[in-house]
């Protein structure tokens, strides 16, 4: 007899995915959100360029900068992954889920095969059209970037697997907490509190502490340069990556030891 | 067939199951019948594998459900009818699960038109009326075309028809030789639908057999009306039964079946207008053994019962 596989659940959740409406609108709203702010900071910096201060000239990033509506997305993709596990808490469905897989462990490898690989490519898409479109923007009046440098092609991609780990921590606190409410407050907290009750910190305690907060390193990974006090982009895509992984490890034992 | 044995199950402080064994035999259906909070769905929940017992163990056809490599195909359960995401539609919440176990994706079609609602199956569940989604949750049990089926309170939400057609359609899976398990606090419901019976209570085993038997056992009470009830009072008393007399001329008579009261009555020369043995409802016999065992009562019901 066909058992049930991690490829048989992966295509079951696939469906659930795309059956959805939360699922289309998290993604539009991602879309949205990256290309049209992208457009608006890139077209402020346009039009403020002449009157910038000579230093900000200098550290001028224009990469990063033509991809600061990812700052905003993120919530968008995060939420994108909650939902994805907490509305099966929510309606109950969970248990029809985990009933047709008693291998709890392939429910979630299945659902992380299915919001890896559309997050990877709906973002992917995104931070490459955000890019091309800012510096179309800035050209002729502020300085651009072009692909064909390896750092600022990092960047890029760098963005799109910035917002892909977000969707897949939102998922894992969504596992964790198993209530949307819950997991989206927790979820907006590291992003915006932390950086507030880190910068109350003493000074010196600040610099070490902020470069392990995840808007920070974010902003690590989607600069061509980093700064001094940040981690470079590839150390900052580990550190942020180890930490979905201990969530997501931790919310799958939770879900194979506690009743359903 | 689902082998229940001593099965335990802890909720913090709470013991929701208290060392329960039973067996449901293919073939038949079986009514599991308790109070509400009696432990029902904590037992159906464990059979599924959806929580872990505290001790003891449940089998499914000689397997634990973690065990089953497909258990949609051997397994169907009707669990919580709401529970489906409501923005989905009823097609593609079948679609995925068949998916799942490897199910042909025509069963879908099949089993949406085998509970009538096929008509309504791309629309979405959240509008479903509570009879609707339990027709979607009985063709999702079915999607697998499964031995052993699993219904917790299926005639929630049904309207006549569809309690009728429920009825009729658990006793034919029952005729092709499958396990039927079926939950409910009705036991009118039970008595209609049912061969066998487990009943619980507060967690714990109180009685199992067939409904024939459940109902006879607190038989053994005959009516009796006759021309002459002081007389053929004296002699059944003297015989040692027991004999209460109603107002309305008949006697309860416990301890002699109909035939040794008539032939009683007879050799007393007193003529029987009336001779009935009575059978207690299955309602009654519920009442009685699940009467110390009721975990909510209403204050009105505490007073009354004393």
């Amino acid at each position: 007899m066909d058992s049930v596989t991690v490829a048989s659940v992966t295509h079951a959740e696939w469906i659930k995915f795309r059956t959805v409406r939360s699922t289309i609108v998290g993604y539009v709203v991602t879309v949205v959100l990256t290309l049209g702010l992208g457009a608006l900071i890139t077209s402020a910096i346009r039009g403020h360029w002449q009157t910038m201060e000579p230093l900000r000239k200098l550290t001028f990033d224009p990469v990063s900068t033509s991809l600061g509506g990812t700052l905003f997305a993120q919530f968008a993709v995060g939420v994108i992954g909650i939902m994805f596990i907490t509305s099966e808490y929510s309606s109950g469905s969970i248990r029809t889920t985990l009933a047709a897989t008693p291998r709890r462990v392939q429910v979630v490898v299945a659902k992380l095969i299915v919001l890896v690989s559309v997050t990877a490519v709906v973002a992917e898409v995104v931070v490459f059209a955000a890019f091309l479109m800012g510096q179309r923007i800035y050209e002729g009046v502020v300085p651009t970037a072009s692909l064909a440098s390896g750092a600022v092609l990092r960047s890029v991609i760098l963005g799109g697997v910035y917002l892909t780990l977000l969707a897949t921590l939102g998922f894992g606190l969504g596992l964790l907490l198993r209530q949307q409410s819950a997991a989206i407050s927790v979820f907006t907290s590291l992003l915006l509190i932390v950086p507030i009750i880190v910068f109350v910190l003493p000074q010196s305690w600040q610099t070490s502490v902020t470069r392990y907060e995840p808007s920070s390193l974010g902003h690590a990974m989607m600069s061509v340069t980093p700064s001094l006090d940040m981690f470079g982009a590839w150390t900052a895509t580990l550190v942020l990556a180890s930490y979905v992984v201990c969530v997501v490890v931790l919310s799958t034992v939770t879900l194979v030891r506690r009743d359903a | 067939m689902i082998i229940v044995d001593h099965l335990t199950k802890r909720y913090g402080d709470t013991l929701a199951v208290n060392d329960l064994s039973f067996e449901v035999r293919p073939g038949v259906v079986t009514g599991f019948l308790g109070p509400n909070g009696s432990g029902k769905s904590t037992t159906m929940r464990v059979i599924m594998g959806l929580d872990a017992p505290s001790s003891g163990h449940v089998t499914i056809n000689a397997q634990r459900y973690q065990e089953l490599k497909a258990p949609l195909r051997e397994v169907g359960a009707l669990l919580d009818a709401k529970a489906v995401h409501p923005g989905r539609t009823a097609r593609n919440h079948l679609l995925a699960l068949a998916v799942s176990n490897r199910i042909p994706t025509s069963r879908v079609d099949e089993v949406l038109e085998f509970t009538g609602i096929a008509s309504v199956a791309d629309k979405k569940v959240g509008g479903y009326s509570l009879g609707m989604s339990q027709r979607l949750g009985i063709a999702g049990a079915l999607l697998g075309d499964p031995p052993v089926l699993l219904f917790d309170e299926p005639v929630n939400g049904l309207d006549p028809e569809g309690i009728r057609w429920i009825r009729t359609f658990f006793r034919s899976l029952a005729v092709e030789g499958r396990t039927v398990f079926v939950s409910s606090h009705l036991m009118s419901e039970m008595a209609q639908s049912a061969d066998e019976i487990v009943v619980i209570g507060r967690g714990r085993l109180i009685t199992q057999g067939t409904v024939d038997e459940l109902t006879a056992s607190d038989a053994g009470s005959v009516l009796v009306r006759s021309a002459d009830n002081a007389a053929l009072r004296s002699v059944l008393e003297a015989a040692g039964n027991t004999v209460d007399t109603a107002n309305d001329g008949t006697m309860t008579v416990r301890g002699a079946s109909a035939e040794a009261i008539g032939q009683a009555a007879l050799a007393a020369g007193v003529a029987l207008t009336e001779l009935t043995p009575q059978r207690a409802s299955l309602e009654e016999v519920f009442m009685d053994l699940t009467a110390d065992d009721v975990e909510y009562v209403s204050s009105l019901d505490a007073t009354n019962h004393g």
